[in-house]
């Protein structure tokens, strides 16, 4: 108990860093935002646990501890007209690796286009996606390294309400990569690291030019997906024969088009904590802090028989509340199982 | 010579004006009196196409009230706006001349749209009347030009001028000099004739089909007709010049060889208004010049809020001047700096051009209550708002029409603008499109005084920017943003360009009203 109190003033403290740069206004929402419902309730932790799904994005290392063929289907509703959603698959090749599929998505299903004359053109639903190709490696019993490859795929949905520009709607950005390495120390501890974004251009930076006009009538902008250093660590145990565990992630934003940054204004840093109970058998309750953001959620295991073979499915749900606006988002949910 | 002209009637107007019942677009281009008390026309230019309004006005108590707005628009492929009206850097170009002449109507330039769909392409005249709209081709000499000036827009109206007494519209035409239309209305065969000065005779000479225009023929940028003496008056590039008796033209000493854009006449005293500017190493540098009460010409006196003259000020900024009305001793002139973004509204008394207390103490714009946004302003007109009052009408790029009452002190804004519920109940953003430096505006509604605060938000809801804290906005029945303020530039706190995607821009009040809205950035330069 000690140690889940240390982990939250830890937790509380890291939250609290000045944050001299903003975050929001460089790319890689879709990544900052994490998915599945389970991992969102817990406040978006994931990356220390071998079981979170899926594995490509949380921490390709991960892929090298699944033992059957994965699959999580992510969908979530939030306030503003925000959706969301995640497909993953993950299994094992071989004794030692591990491979794994995500797609993440976010949109939002009601944009007024409005023009300079204050007429409404029409709705545009303007979506984001990130996927992921990952491979992991495991190097011993306890330890996995992975490498998962990404790619940005957006669509702003604008150009049919322009004539006099040629817009262009579909963008993708070059392919960037993340470094995972997980660690099983014993049956309570787990740690993690991640390096997220990383580029084959020079500076190691995930950057990219996107033109907005076919005609270059507009401006041509700077793709940037900042690079992230993320260290989780996991702890398991039992309160009153109930397990629980606890999660923390911290997480280092460089927001630098450099290799290295040591200006701290050139870095936003922010953490996630979450916990799990297993209140009743194969019954869970999370909660959990990603930044100012408090989500809990629900989580139940059925165990689906068919032709004598048990097919676990994981139903998982999870109610948002994002603290600096005062929204609440109740609409997240995420089937997961694997096929035995 | 004498050349044929179609014309033909573009659509009935009476009852089909009423086809839209506001203005066309906010992005207006030119105003002018209307063809009773009390009304205006207005040209606009939007998303939608071009197209023209009439509005009908009364005097309220505190302000102006619209009676009624009625609009239509042209073809696609017309326009009486040319598109290089604010990219274009010679002052000359970067108007759009009108005329309200009783016997024709409101006078309009006619282009047409070329091949890649910009209206480059001179074609004739409209002519705007309550019942219909007519166009009128004007056909142009053949004659050989030089080759600097060969283009379309060299040979696009400059301004009108209408003398009454013989029924004869003077348009400036460029290269090709000046036109004169006459139409009687009894016939339907009105004529076009051409004339050129030539400064070597100072005679005003008739241009032939087969003719070449020469060094001895200036361009011809605007003309004007003295109210008392009836003599007509021409801004040449070679300076400016009066028809003193038929087709003899004398130079006025002051402006000799001066390169002469724009002339404009008016006033109690009469105001003669000239502008000369002359692109030169890459720069423009224009000068504001006046004959008051008959007085010989002179440079504009620019008195600061100290009382303390500028004489260069007008050089020194590179204004341009599109328009000008007269409201007894007063000029008002609507000016915007050359490859700038600066407009306003110049007001000129008897000593020259009057400061109000702001930095930019020349140009009354949005700070001055003139504007509903920090618009562009075009056009500027005097009209009879009714039997005792002058009313001041402005045009904008943007921000629709503004008419005052009570000589430019207040102004009532004349715009389309789509409702918000009350109380924050919805926000709009416009437009709701932009790249980082544009601006998008905030609009809202309020029904108390009260302190909002505004904030921009990423998709995943970390704070951007905080546009404005607890500051102070007034109820209003159409809008409580204040569009000096109330607005995003797609940039963060830190002043660098965000990202392409979509932002969530929260408004709240201190009565716990809080509303949202949304903008797309496309981004912008790296920084």
């Amino acid at each position: 108990m000690k140690k889940l109190i240390l982990l939250c003033a830890l937790s509380f403290g890291i939250s609290l860093a000045h944050k001299k740069a903003s975050l929001g206004a460089f790319d890689g929402f879709v990544d900052r935002m994490g998915t599945g419902a389970h991992e969102l309730s817990r406040g978006n932790t994931g990356s220390a646990d071998t079981a979170a799904l899926p594995g490509a994005y949380w921490n390709p290392a991960i892929l090298a501890f699944k033992n059957h063929f994965h699959y999580s289907l992510h969908a979530e509703k939030r306030d503003l007209d925000r959706s969301g959603g995640s497909l993953g698959l993950d299994t094992r090749i071989g004794k030692r690796m591990g491979i794994g599929f995500a797609m993440l998505y976010r949109g939002d299903f009601h944009f007024d286009v409005i023009n300079d004359d204050d007429e409404t053109l029409g709705e545009a639903r303007p979506y984001f996606t990130m996927m992921h190709l990952g491979f992991a490696y495991r190097l011993s019993r306890l330890d996995a390294i992975g490498i998962s490859f990404s790619m940005s795929y957006d669509n702003l949905d604008l150009a049919s309400y322009y004539q006099d520009i040629q817009l262009v709607d579909a963008f993708q950005s070059p392919i960037s990569f993340n470094l995972g390495w997980i660690r099983q120390w014993n049956s309570k501890w787990s740690s993690s690291v991640v390096i997220r974004n990383l580029s084959f251009s020079k500076n190691l930076s995930a950057t990219w030019t996107r033109n907005p006009s076919v005609d270059n009538s507009v401006i041509s902008t700077h793709g940037f997906r900042p690079k992230a250093l993320q260290v989780g660590l996991g702890y398991r145990s039992q309160i009153f024969s109930k397990p629980v565990s606890a999660w923390l992630e911290a997480i280092d934003y460089q927001i630098a088009d450099t290799l290295l940054a040591f200006d701290p204004d050139r870095h936003v840093w922010t953490a996630r904590i979450g916990f799990d109970l297993e209140a009743i058998p194969k019954g869970r309750i999370s909660v959990g802090m990603d930044g100012l953001q408090f989500s809990a959620g629900l989580g139940y295991q059925l165990d689906l028989r068919i032709a004598k073979k048990i097919y676990p499915i994981d139903l998982s749900y999870a109610l948002l509340y994002e603290s600096n606006v005062q929204l609440w988002s109740p609409l997240s949910f995420t089937i997961r199982g694997n096929f035995p | 010579m004498k050349l044929s002209i179609s014309s033909f009637l573009l659509m009935g107007f009476l009852s089909a004006f009423a086809i839209e019942s506001s203005l066309v677009s906010n992005f207006t281009f030119a105003v002018s009196q209307g063809p009773k008390s009390g009304s205006l026309w207005v040209l606009s230019r939007g998303d939608a196409g071009s197209g023209v309004s009439l509005i009908q006005l009364s005097n309220g108590e505190s302000k102006v009230n619209v009676q009624s707005i009625n609009s239509d628009y042209f073809d696609h492929n017309q326009s009486a706006v040319q598109d290089g009206v604010f990219s274009d850097v010679t002052a000359e170009t970067r108007r759009t001349p009108s005329f309200f002449a009783s016997n024709f109507g409101w006078v309009l330039p006619w282009f047409e749209a070329d091949s890649l769909n910009s209206f480059t392409q001179p074609k004739g005249l409209f002519f705007l009347r309550t019942q219909r709209v007519i166009e009128e081709i004007l056909e142009e000499p053949i004659v050989e030009l030089p080759s600097e000036t060969n283009l379309p827009i060299h040979k696009a109206i400059g301004a009108f001028a209408f003398d009454s007494v013989k029924n004869h519209l003077w348009i400036a035409k460029g290269v090709l000099g000046l036109a004169k239309y006459t139409s009687d209305t009894q016939s339907s065969t009105p004529s076009l004739d051409y004339f050129v000065l030539n400064t070597k005779t100072n005679t005003l000479d008739s241009l032939k089909n087969g003719a070449s225009i020469q060094k001895e023929n200036p361009s011809l940028y605007s003309v004007a007709i003295h109210p008392t003496t009836q003599e007509l008056w021409l801004a040449s590039e070679s300076g400016l010049y009066i028809e003193k008796a038929p087709q003899k033209i004398t130079a006025v000493q002051e402006l000799s060889k001066k390169r002469v854009t724009g002339l404009w006449m008016g006033g109690s005293p009469l105001q003669i208004i000239v502008e000369s500017s002359i692109r030169e190493k890459g720069k423009t540098k224009s000068s504001l010049w006046r004959s008051y009460n008959g007085s010989k010409f002179k440079e504009v006196v620019f008195r600061d809020t100290l009382s303390k003259t500028h004489k260069n000020a007008y050089d020194d900024l590179d204004y341009s001047v599109s328009e000008v009305a007269f409201i007894g001793n007063l000029a008002f002139l609507a000016v915007q700096t050359i490859e700038g973004s600066v407009s306003g509204l110049l007001k000129l008394d008897s000593v020259g051009a009057i400061p109000w207390s702001h930095s930019r103490q020349w140009l009354y714009g949005v700070e001055a209550g003139v504007l509903n946004n920090n618009s562009i302003l075009t056009s500027v007109t005097s009209f009879p708002l009714d039997s005792k009052t002058t009313g001041l009408a402005v045009s904008s790029y943007g921000s629709g029409v503004s008419v005052s009452a009570d000589t430019g002190k207040t102004w009532t804004h004349i715009l389309n603008q789509s409702p918000v519920s009350n109380d924050l109940g919805s926000i709009r953003m416009i437009p709701s499109v932009i790249v980082a430096t544009g601006k998008t505006q905030i609009a809202y509604k309020l029904s108390q005084d009260s302190k909002v605060t505004i904030e921009v938000f990423s998709y995943d809801m970390i704070k951007v920017k905080t546009i404005v804290k607890n500051a102070f906005r007034e109820k209003n029945a159409v809008r409580s943003s204040k569009p000096t303020e109330d607005y995003w530039d797609g940039l963060d706190e830190h002043g660098r360009a965000c990202a392409m995607g979509i932002y969530y821009i929260r408004v709240q009040d201190n009565h716990g009203h809080v509303g949202w809205g949304k903008a797309m950035s496309l981004g912008g330069a790296k920084k």
